[in-house]
């Protein structure tokens, strides 16, 4: 034991020798970010020209808090394939802009891959099996080891003591605030990052999904493409091309979950499907706590 | 209250007329109603008729209450309850507390263990560090003692020894959060 801890610092020093040569700049190995993490790609896209007045398109509809300002962001189309930027969105800081908590990133997403699983592991215990009621031989004098089933654990066919117990759920519910908070946080990284796109609408000419797959090629946008739009009704083109695509899904603003955001790599909002999710998460700042669940009639929910 | 029962007994052969006359002595229900014939033991009543109306609805929809806090009215300085609202401008200091959704002071107290008391302070934003280095010139004035205190940079929180939540708050006020 000591010897291997003397020949790990041996190995550490040796490196940290290494790297004060090097200079002062040098990241400790366990910061150090492995070059093909980011797709190469994505530095070839060509930043948006910075001269040039877009209108802003769409302001926020909440009251803004006064020493925050609004986050902005590109209003793009996808009516052609070349990136022609159509204006900017303002974006509500409290949504877009929040403080980055992984942990509680972790925690909604463990919640949402655990409480609908229902684990169906089922072993039968020594009582259940079939047999094994008689004792199988005399307790003395016969030279053999004393036992009172044949299936008891200790014998092969016998029972498990300590297995899986029948249909088991791991359903709990995290508090609503959390899930929400959730949400923002993924919304705000995926900003930050620079994964979040605004578009105007679903509206595309083909219902090619080569079209597609070449338009986020072309914009260097990245591998997955989650698609987001505020109703329920969404243009025939794009539900036609997305069929058959696995990387590029499209749902309604009700569907967007924590796990969806974190499983694809590109997120494209629509202004409705921006105005619909800050409507909906930036009333959790201001409700009261639920007299009855939120489920039944209130006179302004959201 | 007897006059009404003597009323209703001898009503119930014919079945309900006018039932919310019944009811209700006081208002005076407008002209379209809802009223309702039985079926059975009305005597020479051979059709009943049931008219909707959506006008007592409001009735309802009064009672149903809301769901989002308030935004209190406008005071010049603390309201007649000591109430204070944040100030317009925020203040210029390198962090900030936000007030908490029913617009108060976000500072609490804690009781673990039976007699650990601390203090919390809630919803910081910006410069955690900076609120710490001040908190910790007041209460050293106002107390004398160096007290301890936790930062979690994760959650924005402080967390102070004792309980101080009182002159916290008017400290925090004071400086216009």
């Amino acid at each position: 034991m000591f010897r291997i801890s003397v020949t790990v610092c041996g190995r550490g020093i040796s490196k940290r020798l290494a790297s004060s040569f090097s200079g002062e700049n040098a990241l400790p190995s366990n910061l150090r970010i492995p070059s093909n993490l980011v797709d190469r790609a994505r530095a070839k896209r060509p930043p948006p020209p910075s001269d040039s007045s877009l209108p802003v398109l769409r302001r926020c509809d909440a009251a803004i808090p006064v020493h925050l300002s609004p986050v902005q962001t590109w209003v793009e189309t996808l009516e052609r394939r070349d990136s022609k930027l159509l204006g900017l969105v303002d974006l509500h800081p409290d949504v877009f802009a929040v403080p980055t908590r992984i942990d509680i990133l972790h925690e909604v997403e463990l919640w949402q891959r655990n409480f609908k699983r229902i684990s169906r592991a089922h072993t039968k215990v020594r009582s259940e099996v079939s047999g094994g009621g008689r004792k199988p031989w005399r307790q003395k004098g016969s030279g053999k080891a004393r036992h009172g089933s044949i299936r008891s654990p200790i014998w092969r066919g016998g029972g498990v003591s300590h297995g899986p117990r029948g249909p088991t759920s791991f359903y709990y519910m995290l508090p609503m605030k959390v899930r929400v908070q959730g949400l923002k946080i993924a919304l705000s990284s995926k900003l930050a990052q620079d994964y979040l796109h605004v578009v105007d609408t679903l509206n595309i000419p083909t219902p090619d999904p080569q079209y597609l797959m070449d338009l986020i090629r072309y914009r260097h946008w990245g591998e997955s493409v989650l698609i987001v739009d505020a109703g329920e009704e969404l243009p025939e083109n794009i539900l036609q091309a997305t069929e058959s695509l696995k990387t590029v899904n499209v749902i309604p603003a009700i569907g967007l979950n924590v796990h969806s955001m974190l499983k694809h790599e590109v997120l494209v909002l629509t202004l409705e499907a921006v105005k619909f999710l800050e409507n909906k998460l930036l009333w959790h700042n201001e409700r009261f706590t639920p007299l009855y669940p939120f489920k039944l009639p209130y006179t302004d929910l959201p | 209250m007897s006059l009404s029962f003597i009323h209703r007994s001898a009503m119930l052969c014919r079945g309900f007329r006018a039932s919310l006359n019944l009811y209700d002595h006081t208002t005076r229900i407008p002209n379209t109603t809802i009223w309702l014939r039985t079926l059975c033991s009305s005597v020479g009543e051979a059709n009943t008729r049931i008219l909707q109306s959506t006008e007592e609805y409001k009735f309802v929809e009064r009672l149903i209450p809301p769901s989002r806090v308030p935004i209190p009215p406008k005071h010049d300085g603390p309201s007649p309850s000591g109430w204070t609202p944040p100030s317009e401008v925020p203040p210029a200091l390198p962090y900030m507390i936000r007030r908490s959704r029913m617009h108060n002071v976000p500072v609490y107290t804690d009781l673990t263990h039976g007699s650990r008391k601390t203090t919390l302070v809630r919803k910081v934003e910006g410069d955690i560090w900076a609120l710490e280095k001040d908190v910790k010139e007041y209460l050293q004035q106002l107390t004398g003692k160096d007290l301890p205190t936790q930062v979690n940079e994760v959650t924005m929180t402080l967390r102070v020894k004792g309980h101080f939540d009182t002159e916290l708050k008017k400290w925090l006020v004071e400086k216009g959060f």
